[in-house]
């Protein structure tokens, strides 16, 4: 991205009179410009302004990164980082604190999630980018916009009261589990992975397409063959993106998943995630307990970090290449 | 946590009052209408758990101390005078369809920790027994865990809801469903089996046979001040009993003095 | 021909997709609706919820709600407005701002969850504001800034430069140009990411359940605890007891976060029309 041309501050030449108000000549965009010394100082003190403004946005992350590593810290002494990250049995009574099924249970639910979001969201985007009327362009992208605005708890209502008993009424068992959890989420992540992947379609030359047309091919041939893998980097992204947004759900999934830390038993069989379980347990939980937790949301957060650096590193190779 | 009333200010009566959170609707509730019959006088409520509760009373932070356990051997020495509030039963739950009308506490004990897991083992149909557990929180699940479950531990395959209506909602539509819920809570939906051959009502609970019970209670320590034996007396009013008592679950404690003291 | 057959059927597929998610919008507010129509009543605006089993109103909520909100959109904006200025206006490509974007590319994606968690640590225990609207605003803001901060920088880059040029023709300094030309001329745009972000921060649960609490309690003072809309239809869906006034929460809610992405809507549509 090229930067916009735009002048440059570059301080006076010569340090000049003592007299403050004094104009003293000073470059701006190479080209000699009088302006006072108040003025300089004005400048550069409001960029710095600026510059620790933006630096806002590093310094929360630290933070952020650092004050919970250090609540949850101690983890590695007690239960130990083995017994942690490796313990199959989560339970506050019994003083086990091992992460496995609630690792499994995010597992799950996020495979679940994108098996049934992401086709779903790329094909909205691709039918609004490629086959909608403008007239129906009108009507599917504002509802895809509106989708991502719903709260989260709403959906997670919504779960409760009607996705549940439908999949109670299919599995046979209470309708909690990974089912359940997994249709409500893909319905969640449909507007984030789709307004990627649109975007994504967006950016191939237009020329491309003309192209195919003029070659015969129909308007299928042309996305599942032109098309689809020219987007490939962005829809990868977007469902990378879609995936982060799964995984750090909590609240639509405490209302359907079951909350039981236990490994996957089926797909109607009650299951904890990480998020699920940090909610649950945080109001009474306290000691060895509460760093579990702090510890739980550290993993969270470099999972999430993670996403973002392998999106970003993604996005760079396609620039790269085109 | 729900603070009532600003902090004392000059002419202002408090009644601090901490513990339980399974106390916390009478608590809250009846402390409202008090500090609004009773000009200038205020009930800080809060809930930590019963035994930061017994804790804060002990040491004079507190008025009134509440509880949903018993004193422990220790703090019986502490010489706190005990004001039974209400009793709380629990409820063994199924749906209205489930044939099995009666179980034995060893049942009930076994069915949740998953060592039976079909009804046909207890004398129902062959149906997967469906097992619905209280969140670790809750007042009703430690109760229940003490009363029933002794030293075993609840399967841990058991769906986990953090509310009594959740758990009623899903008994009444999941055939082998069981769970429990305070007994004030029971509803057509559901329907609560006996156990060990007792039905659970509030007559059973009051004479003492219903096994899966448990009193409420306020502690208090040494002298009490005016305002705080008001409270206490108001609570114990039937206006109290019979209103905020019942729509919290629970069931009055004056319905044993009906019987006579 | 094959190809036509096969051509016919993705795209009826495609076509599915399409209307599947209108439908999946339509069925969640649909619902909500019809259920929680019934709760709406100007006793259960202004009126708070009293008794075991929260009846009565949600008016609290909803001043608890709009507080934090407001409060957030307060502390954020400055911050992340010349945040964007300084991406947009002063940054050279360097190791810098690659940090700056990772950053809030990072930030934007936390869960809300170790946002709450980190808003508990950190603002209700370490800094000892407890819990109260100001903790929530604090960690609201901190989910906000990117958001804002990405709506403003693609707002100043969307001003034509020939503006920028005019101005510093006439020999005005950068900040005056700035603050004069550029920003009211972005203006309408920060607004509308402003507003989207706004509506965001109304549905979040995660975040202020643990830095405002649940206490329900009507806020004054920034100091004040209180419990929002969304945490109170968690306690009430949880609950199980008082569906019916969860639904009219969830009505409540509905309603509030579609009033602001319209209103961002109509505002950039009309900016649109108004840039020609």
């Amino acid at each position: 991205m090229t930067e916009p041309l735009e002048p440059r501050i570059v301080p006076p030449d010569a340090p000049g009179p003592g007299t403050p108000g004094a104009s003293v000549p000073g470059r701006i965009g190479g080209a000699l410009k009088m302006m006072s010394r108040a003025t300089y100082i004005k400048e550069a003190a409001l960029k710095n302004l600026f510059l620790a403004c933006a630096i806002a946005a590093v310094a929360g992350v630290a933070l952020i990164f650092v004050f919970t590593a250090a609540r949850g810290w101690t983890v590695v002494e007690d239960p130990g980082l083995a017994a942690f990250l490796g313990g199959t049995e989560w339970s506050a009574t019994l003083g086990r604190f091992g992460i496995l099924p609630l690792v499994t249970g995010t597992f799950a639910v996020t495979i679940g999630a994108l098996l049934l979001g992401a086709p779903l969201a790329v094909g909205t985007a691709i039918f609004l980018s490629e086959i909608a009327s403008p007239r129906m362009r009108a009507i599917v992208r504002p509802a895809v916009e509106m989708l991502a605005g719903v709260p989260s708890v709403v959906f997670g209502f919504f779960g409760l009261v009607i996705v549940r008993p439908f999949v109670a009424e299919i599995t046979g068992g209470m309708g909690f589990g990974t089912l359940s959890a997994s249709l409500i989420l893909a319905i969640m992540i449909v507007p984030t992975i789709a307004t990627l992947t649109e975007d994504a379609l967006r950016s191939v030359v237009p020329g491309i397409r003309e192209a195919s047309y003029a070659m015969g091919a129909t308007t299928w041939q042309t996305i599942y063959k032109v098309l689809l893998p020219a987007a490939k980097i962005g829809i990868i992204d977007a469902i990378i993106l879609g995936m982060g947004r799964a995984i750090g759900e909590t609240m639509a999934v405490v209302m359907v998943a079951g909350n039981a830390p236990q490994f996957f038993k089926g797909l109607g069989a009650p299951i904890a995630t990480i998020t699920s379980q940090i909610v649950i347990d945080m109001s009474y939980a306290s000691g060895t307990h509460r760093t579990a937790l702090f510890g739980l949301a550290i993993i969270l957060f470099l999972i999430s970090m993670g996403l973002v650096a392998l999106v970003r590193a993604l996005s760079r190779l396609n620039a790269r290449r085109s | 946590m729900a603070l009532t009333g600003c902090s004392g200010a000059d002419g202002r009566e408090e009644v601090i009052v901490s513990g339980s959170t399974t106390l916390l609707p009478i608590a809250e509730v009846s402390g409202e209408m008090f500090a609004e019959e009773h000009e200038g006088v205020s009930v800080l409520v809060s809930g930590m758990g019963s035994s930061a509760g017994i804790e804060s009373v002990s040491s004079g932070s507190s008025d009134i101390g509440t509880s949903s356990r018993e004193l422990k051997e220790a703090e019986e020495a502490i010489g706190l005078a005990d004001n039974p509030v209400a009793y709380d039963a629990i409820a063994v739950i199924v749906h209205p369809d489930n044939p099995v009308r009666e179980l034995s506490t060893i049942d009930v004990r076994a069915i949740f920790s998953g060592v039976i897991t079909n009804w046909s083992q207890v004398g129902g149909p062959d149906l997967d027994i469906g097992l619905v557990n209280r969140d670790e929180a809750s007042g009703t699940r430690e109760a229940f865990s003490k009363i029933v479950m002794g030293d075993a531990q609840f399967d841990r395959g058991a769906v986990v809801l953090p509310g009594t209506g959740q758990v009623r909602a899903v008994v009444s539509e999941v055939p082998g469903a069981i769970g429990y819920i305070s007994l004030g809570f029971v509803t057509d939906e559901v329907r609560a089996v006996a156990i060990d051959g007792v039905e659970p009502s509030e007559e059973a609970v009051v004479a003492g046979t219903y096994p899966v019970q448990r009193v409420l209670h306020f502690f208090t320590k040494g002298e009490v001040a005016e305002w705080t034996a008001e409270y206490i007396r108001f609570v114990l009013s039937p206006t109290v009993q019979e209103t905020v008592v019942r729509d919290a679950g629970f069931i009055p404690i004056t319905a044993k003095e009906a019987l006579g003291d | 021909m094959g190809k036509r057959w096969i051509n016919r059927i993705a795209v009826g597929i495609l076509w599915a997709c399409g209307l599947m998610t209108v439908v999946a919008l339509g069925a969640v507010i649909l619902y909500v609706f019809v259920r929680g129509i019934g709760q709406i009543t100007p006793e259960f605006i202004f009126t708070k919820p009293h008794g075991v089993n929260a009846e009565g109103g949600i008016g609290p909520t909803i001043v608890a709600t709009i507080y934090v909100t407001g409060l957030s959109m307060l502390i954020v904006t400055p911050v992340a407005v010349l945040a964007a200025v300084y991406l947009a206006e002063y940054a050279v490509q360097g190791r810098l701002v690659n940090a700056i974007r990772f950053a809030a590319d990072t930030l934007a994606s936390v869960p809300s969850i170790v946002m709450g968690l980190f808003g508990f640590a950190f603002f209700v225990e370490a800094m000892g504001l407890g819990f109260s609207v100001l903790s929530g605003a604090l960690a609201l803001s901190f989910l906000m800034l990117p958001i804002v901060m990405r709506a403003t920088e693609e707002a100043i880059r969307a001003v034509p430069k020939y503006i920028r040029w005019g101005s510093y023709g006439l020999g005005a300094s950068k900040w005056q140009t700035v603050s004069r030309i550029v920003l009211p001329a972005a203006l309408p745009r920060i607004l509308t990411g402003i507003i989207l972000a706004m509506g965001r921060a109304v549905g979040e649960t995660a975040v202020v359940i643990f830095t405002m609490g649940q206490a329900i309690y009507m806020p004054i003072l920034p100091t004040d605890p209180g419990r929002s809309m969304t945490v109170h239809l968690y306690t009430l869906a949880m609950e199980g007891i008082n569906i019916e006034a969860a639904y009219g929460t969830a009505l409540l809610l509905m309603i509030m976060v579609l009033f602001f992405n319209l209103t961002a809507r109509w505002l950039a549509a009309r900016n649109r029309r108004l840039q020609g």
